[in-house]
């Protein structure tokens, strides 16, 4: 007995020191049952946060006939989702696609994100939301998302106007290796600015009027865990003052991601640990990773993260040539920007620039980006930016050399952009990740199965334990390359997990 | 004694400082600007437009862009200026300085970055 005690402690321990790790250095994210002397309220489902997949999983938990409380940490509800561009990347036939002639299918729509998504670990719910995106899509609308019909010809969320849109830089890129373009970012459009807001607006107004509460500036303290295991509940600060709040069929995580909390970057994305675009709400604390992991949670993806290069917004910039600390080239400067921003931050160190000639540099003054140099050669401006000697002009030579017949052999940048960098005065900007315009957000967190469950190392589910969006380690992986697919995924798995919590132990 | 007494000079040990009392850098402020991109922008900038449009915000009344709709009852019924010292004490710590706010920010609790900020958006109140 008391060897089995000591083992029992020894786990609670490690289990403590994992949290710790992963958390914000605190490990009091998980309280006994024995020591909660009394419920202060009831229901079946609570649900942590009240962004895309938090209000998905409850009004998927009401559906399925359960009693919802949700509870926010801030003030005001719709965490980052709301303060986001409201795409969701969709297909397979979508209603939407059908009536503005988008032709597409499952299959198609599994190929094109499977070419990208690789991450074997997100093979699954792949294939399941793919399979299912038609009813989701259905599912968005029937909640009152308000959609458009008007197609996009860009690769930019249009400001308003428009609901669909080529989200996966399916038009710059080399038709050869993408098939056909097909449009699947389904953008939330009631001809407000910006798409997040009308979604959000939606989803909670929906909740409400099937009865779902909504407990704002609640944040969510602990879980509360049962002798078995099993999560039997919260405490949350309402009011000012510590309430125990009982779960009977079960808790969702979906509280977001990590980038506001500086020590956990430190430890899992040192990359982005001084960027200074945090592209979230500021709930995006950790904390729903951290109470999942103090009750034996698995996490994955903790290194992996989205990090937008500045670039889309200026045409011009894709004329130019972006070169490492080295003078090198390293990507094909068409390619999405979360291709680029992800080859910055984490395989150059934080920090590129980028060369033009005097017919591509409009614009790129709106980008915001840094200029450095300014000269009539590239010699002068190499002397004057620290590239190893020769590397710059070696790599602008070698660049025009293939320009000129429309090829480039390095990284096959498409042939619409590809120009010689030639015609002076030549400027260059500097772009990092810790100064420059630079969104990036985590996308790492709890291990969940198709159904939302939350699993331990050892594969095993944690007990009425379950979690959806950017609290979890879901569809979008790095470099991410595909607009709207962390709202596809909030939006889609947040529902996986309200369903499987609101049918509750029977499930 | 003496170096506590320079590192308080040079505003190392005085996070109570009103960061107006500082002399603010617009370059490093635009740095300090990006975490507010999420919600704002300045015209002609990127960033988010859930926000208001924060260019020329000095000298304006509170709660009154036109064509935005989501200001809290208080900021809509305000009648105060935004001024710089308006501004550095409201971003030391927002949500409890107008807690019915609907901006939903940690502020900028460093004096200095604050000062910083500020003095970026004086120099993109005269640019737009």
């Amino acid at each position: 007995m008391g060897k089995h005690r000591q083992s029992r402690l020894k786990r609670r321990q490690f289990v403590a020191g994992v949290a710790a790790y992963l958390g914000a250095g605190k490990a009091d994210t998980a309280v006994a049952n024995r020591h909660v002397a009394s419920w202060d309220l009831s229901t079946d489902v609570i649900v942590v946060g009240s962004g895309a997949a938090g209000l998905c999983a409850a009004l998927q938990a009401r559906e399925a006939g359960a009693e919802v409380l949700v509870l926010e940490a801030l003030p005001q509800p719709g965490g980052s989702s709301v303060l986001s561009a409201g795409v969701v990347y969709a297909g397979g036939g979508t209603a939407l696609q059908r009536a503005l002639g988008v032709a597409d299918s499952p299959q198609a729509m599994y190929t094109d994100l499977s070419r990208v998504v690789r991450s074997p670990l997100s093979a699954e719910k792949v294939a399941l939301y793919c399979d299912q995106s038609v009813e989701h899509f259905a599912w968005l609308a029937q909640q009152g998302v308000p959609y458009r019909g008007q197609l996009h010809r860009g690769h930019l969320p249009p400001d308003v106007g428009a609901s669909l849109y080529y989200s996966a830089n399916e038009l710059r890129a080399d038709p050869q290796e993408r098939g056909v373009a097909v449009a699947r970012g389904h953008v939330a459009d009631d001809g407000s600015n910006g798409g997040g807001r009308p979604m959000m607006g939606a989803l909670l107004s929906k909740a409400r009027a099937q009865g779902i509460a909504v407990r704002v500036s609640a944040p969510t303290q602990q879980l509360v865990v049962e002798s078995d295991g099993g999560i039997v509940g919260v405490q949350a600060t309402i009011g000012g003052a510590l309430k125990s709040l009982r779960a009977r069929r079960g808790v969702i995580l979906a509280c977001g991601g990590f980038v506001h909390n500086r020590a956990m970057l430190s430890r899992h994305l040192p990359q982005l640990q001084n960027c200074s675009t945090p592209w979230s709400g500021i709930g995006d604390t950790g904390t729903g990773i951290a109470m999942g992991a103090a009750v034996g949670a698995e996490t994955l993806q903790m290194e992996q993260a989205v990090a937008i290069a500045p670039l889309a917004t200026s045409e011009s910039a894709a004329y130019g040539i972006l070169v490492n600390e080295r003078g090198q080239r390293f990507v094909s400067e068409d390619a999405h920007d979360g291709k680029i921003g992800y080859d910055i931050a984490f395989r150059q160190g934080g920090k590129c620039w980028l060369l033009a000639d005097r017919h591509h540099i409009v614009g790129l003054r709106g980008a915001h980006i840094k200029e450095v140099a300014l000269a009539n050669t590239i010699g002068d401006i190499a002397s004057r930016s620290g590239f190893p000697r020769g590397a710059l002009q070696h790599t602008v030579a070698f660049y025009n050399k293939f320009a000129k017949l429309g090829e480039d052999p390095l990284f096959a940048k498409s042939s619409g952009f590809l120009k010689p960098i030639q015609g002076p005065p030549y400027r260059l900007f500097e772009l990092s990740v810790s100064d420059s315009f630079f969104p990036v957000y985590t996308l790492g967190g709890l291990h969940t199965r198709i159904t939302g469950e939350v699993v331990d190392t050892l594969g095993n589910k944690v007990p009425n334990l379950y979690a959806a969006g950017r609290t979890t380690a879901g569809l979008p992986a790095a470099p991410y390359v595909v607009g709207g697919l962390s709202l596809a995924d909030a939006t889609f798995f947040g529902r996986q997990a309200g369903r499987s919590a609101g049918l509750g132990r029977a499930s | 004694m003496k170096s506590v007494t320079a590192l308080v000079l040079c505003g190392l040990l005085a996070p109570n400082l009103p960061a107006m009392a500082l002399e603010g850098d617009a370059e490093r402020g635009k740095r300090v600007f990006n975490q507010c991109r999420s919600c704002h922008r300045l015209a002609g900038s990127p960033g988010s437009s859930f926000g208001p449009e924060l260019g020329s915000i000095f000298g304006r009344v509170v709660g009154k862009q036109p064509g935005f709709e989501y200001y809290s009852d208080f900021f809509q019924s305000a009648s105060f200026v935004w001024t710089p010292t308006l501004m550095d004490t409201w971003l030391k710590d927002p949500m409890s300085m107008y807690p019915a706010s609907t901006m939903m920010s940690r502020g900028v609790p460093d004096p200095q970055s604050r000062a910083d900020l500020i003095q970026y958006l004086k120099t993109v109140s005269t640019d737009h």
